[in-house]
């Protein structure tokens, strides 16, 4: 589904991403892992189209088209979605609003018509109930004024009325409550299906406890130095970062 | 650059033309002053970014043609669908004419024409000199009990055979403790040139309150010059919000006079601008006692190759303790060739005063467009979305209900055309 292969992207004169590759098939789900400031939001934000980071060589295919050819919101046409470590706030911008034109703008795309208004609320509140989340947030401006964690459900609000073939989730756990936690994790694996792909960046393994990875990669320093199962995972946990960059420089 | 000169002779052959009546005495001190005085040039700091030239072009033109003001076949028309956007007690001012065809019959509100009265009006610049001497006619209204409609001031101008210069006076007072209700709207079309000037003084006396709205929607390359003086008694209340949609070269004036304690004005104003716009606001807040407030927040939306400015001067007097001022001016900045200056000026001479002011120009935010399109919305809608919640918030504060939904249009309209105009 996703071919990364020997990226290299810089963001103003600092080279970020050095020669990574990754293949993630329909059906997977895979954790990436690595210490602060490895590139692992990097990875996301050209996956998904930031135009602050330059991709200086290396290619990337979804579902066999090159990804770097394509803008971001034709990225997410194409059933990608990216769950941001930092939701933006955006007062003036209703979350529903913003539901719905994403809904819709995904429809279009696929020659399907306008969503149903009322068949959107009722889906959305279906699933902000999965999440428990209060549906009066659909009110609310996008992640104006919301708690870290609110936010983090927001996002995978919009995953979920979204249904994208690839999602990346960047420290989607990060800052939630063990029932949030519990309540995303949930609403992570409704999604899992064959013909789907989860990336979950992550720095902690409780995590998959709930969701469980079928790789493990630790990104250090732009590349991918190891990959594994989901013992990989708690063998990190265990041992800290040091082990593996020394085994991948001897 | 040498800004032209209006023609005196034929300005006063013009007045002479006017109908000899109560005003005629009036109208002839004010062609004297203004001959005394000249127009605003850019070398009045008042002036410095506005460049009147174009309205003495068209003033010229007008006056040469013997300055005759014939109505387009469409008048009624655009007169009768406004009046039916807004449910008003509409007080009509069409090609500089008054009309009080559409006004109803309110029990709380008086009219009358200033030809019709004793009461002199007052002048003290050129352009109510300019108003003064050119006026048909003007409105006194008295504003004595709650009426269950707003009043509606109605400035519309659609001339046609050559260049058209209009002139509109209304005085308005609300009486003590009365709550109301206004709308002022302006508007032009039409395929001539045209120069609308306009002077309204509102007096809102003790412990009245008075909700203010007011439209400007004028065609592309017309020219407006606006006078909106504002008397607060004490306890008055004025909670105002203006938006400027349309135009070529508009200029407003908005003057708050605070007079006695207790008073409190917000007056807030939304201006959207395109290629070849040029929107001046120019506030000027006098606290001449406190306790008072005056607050205001303009924001600006600007696309295309277009020039705006806002100038919000407040003035705290001797003595004005209490005093509470505040000013902001956010703008948006869309194209490289949109640009304005926006300027806050304080003077304070009190002591115990609170006043702060704010301003600030930008793009949008780039992390925010690039969330929405990561979520499948495009550029374009991006932009759009965007753009429209930082006019939202401003649409939002219209302070006269039967308004909004028509301000809400009017604004959506012209954030499309806007943004349409970009090159995304
Ligand atoms: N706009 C920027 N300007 C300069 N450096 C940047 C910019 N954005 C990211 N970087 C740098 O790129 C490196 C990788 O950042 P990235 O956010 O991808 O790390 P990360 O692996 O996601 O870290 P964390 O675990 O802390 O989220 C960091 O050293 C960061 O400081
Ligand atoms: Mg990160």
């Amino acid at each position: 589904m996703l071919e990364i292969n020997n990226l290299k992207s810089r963001i103003g004169d600092t080279e970020i991403l050095r020669g990574l590759s990754l293949s993630v098939n329909a059906g997977e789900v895979h954790a990436i892992m690595g210490p602060n400031g490895s590139g692992k939001s990097t990875l996301a934000q050209v996956i998904a189209g930031h135009d602050d980071y330059v991709v200086t060589g290396g290619e990337v295919t979804f579902m066999g088209k090159n990804l770097l050819d394509l803008e971001p919101e034709e990225r997410a046409r194409e059933g990608i979605f990216l769950g941001f470590q930092y939701p933006v706030e955006i007062p003036g911008v209703n979350n529903a609003y913003l539901l719905k034109a994403a809904v819709n703008a995904k429809r279009k795309h696929q020659g399907l018509g306008e969503v149903d208004a009322f068949e959107f609320l009722k889906v959305a509140r279906e699933k902000m109930a999965l999440l428990g989340m209060d549906p009066k947030f659909l009110n609310r401006g996008v992640n104006e004024g919301f708690s870290g964690g609110e936010k983090k459900r927001n996002e995978i609000l919009q995953m979920a009325m979204l249904e994208p073939s690839l999602a990346i989730l960047d420290e989607t756990d990060s800052g939630l409550d063990i029932d949030a936690l519990k309540a995303v994790a949930e609403g992570v694996n409704t999604l899992r299906a064959p013909d789907r792909a989860i990336v979950l960046v992550t720095h902690y393994q409780r995590l998959l406890d709930y969701i469980e990875p079928d790789f493990v990669h630790v990104l250090s320093e732009g590349q991918i130095i190891r990959s594994g199962d989901k013992s990989l995972a708690l063998e990190l946990e265990e041992k800290g970062y040091d082990w593996v960059r020394e085994a991948a420089n001897a | 650059m040498k800004q032209s000169a209006l023609s005196i002779d034929d300005l006063r052959e013009a007045v002479m033309r006017l109908p000899d009546d109560s005003l005629t005495a009036t109208r002839e001190a004010a062609l004297a002053s203004l001959d005394e005085q000249g127009f605003p040039s850019i070398r009045d700091e008042d002036w410095k970014y506005t460049d009147l030239s174009s309205a003495i072009d068209v003033s010229n033109r007008w006056l040469a043609q013997g300055a005759k003001t014939e109505s387009t076949d469409a008048l009624r028309k655009s007169i009768k669908a406004i009046t039916a956007s807004i449910d008003a007690h509409w007080l009509i001012v069409a090609n500089g004419i008054v009309d009080l065809t559409c006004f109803g019959e309110p029990a709380d509100i008086e009219v009358e024409k200033f030809s019709d009265s004793a009461t002199p009006f007052v002048m003290d610049r050129p352009l109510a000199d300019l108003n003064a001497a050119l006026l048909h006619d003007g409105l006194r209204v008295q504003v004595h009990g709650a009426t269950e409609k707003p009043l509606g001031v109605l400035l519309i101008d659609e001339t046609s055979g050559g260049a058209g210069v209009t002139q509109a006076n209304v005085d308005i007072e609300v009486a003590p403790g009365c709550d109301a209700e206004i709308i002022e709207y302006q508007v032009s079309s039409g395929s001539e040139d045209h120069y609308a000037n306009s002077v309204i003084a509102l007096q809102i006396d003790q412990a009245a309150h008075v909700s203010y709205v007011r439209i400007q929607n004028r065609r592309a390359g017309h020219i407006q010059t606006a006078r909106l003086s504002v008397a607060l008694s004490a306890d008055a209340r004025l909670n105002m919000a203006s938006y400027d949609l349309g135009g070529g070269l508009v200029r407003n004036d908005v003057d708050i006079d605070i007079n006695e304690a207790g008073a409190d004005a917000t007056f807030n104003g939304l201006f959207l601008a395109g290629d070849g716009q040029h929107i001046d606001n120019h506030t000027r807040v006098e606290h001449r006692v406190g306790p008072a407030s005056s607050s205001q927040e303009y924001r600006g939306i600007l696309n295309g190759r277009c020039r705006c400015v806002w100038n919000g001067k407040a003035i705290v007097h001797k003595g004005a303790d209490g005093t509470d001022a505040n000013q902001a001016n956010h703008n948006l900045l869309l194209s490289d060739h949109a640009e304005i200056d926006a300027k806050p000026e304080l003077e304070i001479y009190a002591d115990d005063v609170k006043c702060s002011h704010g301003t600030t120009v930008g793009q949008l935010d780039e992390t925010a467009l690039f969330y929405l399109r990561s979520r499948g919305i495009n550029k374009r809608q991006a932009t759009q979305i965007l753009t429209h919640a930082f006019a939202a918030d401003l649409v939002a504060r219209a302070p006269v209900a039967t308004a909004k939904d028509a301000i809400t249009a009017l604004v959506e309209k012209r954030l499309g055309e806007l943004i349409k105009e970009e090159d995304l």
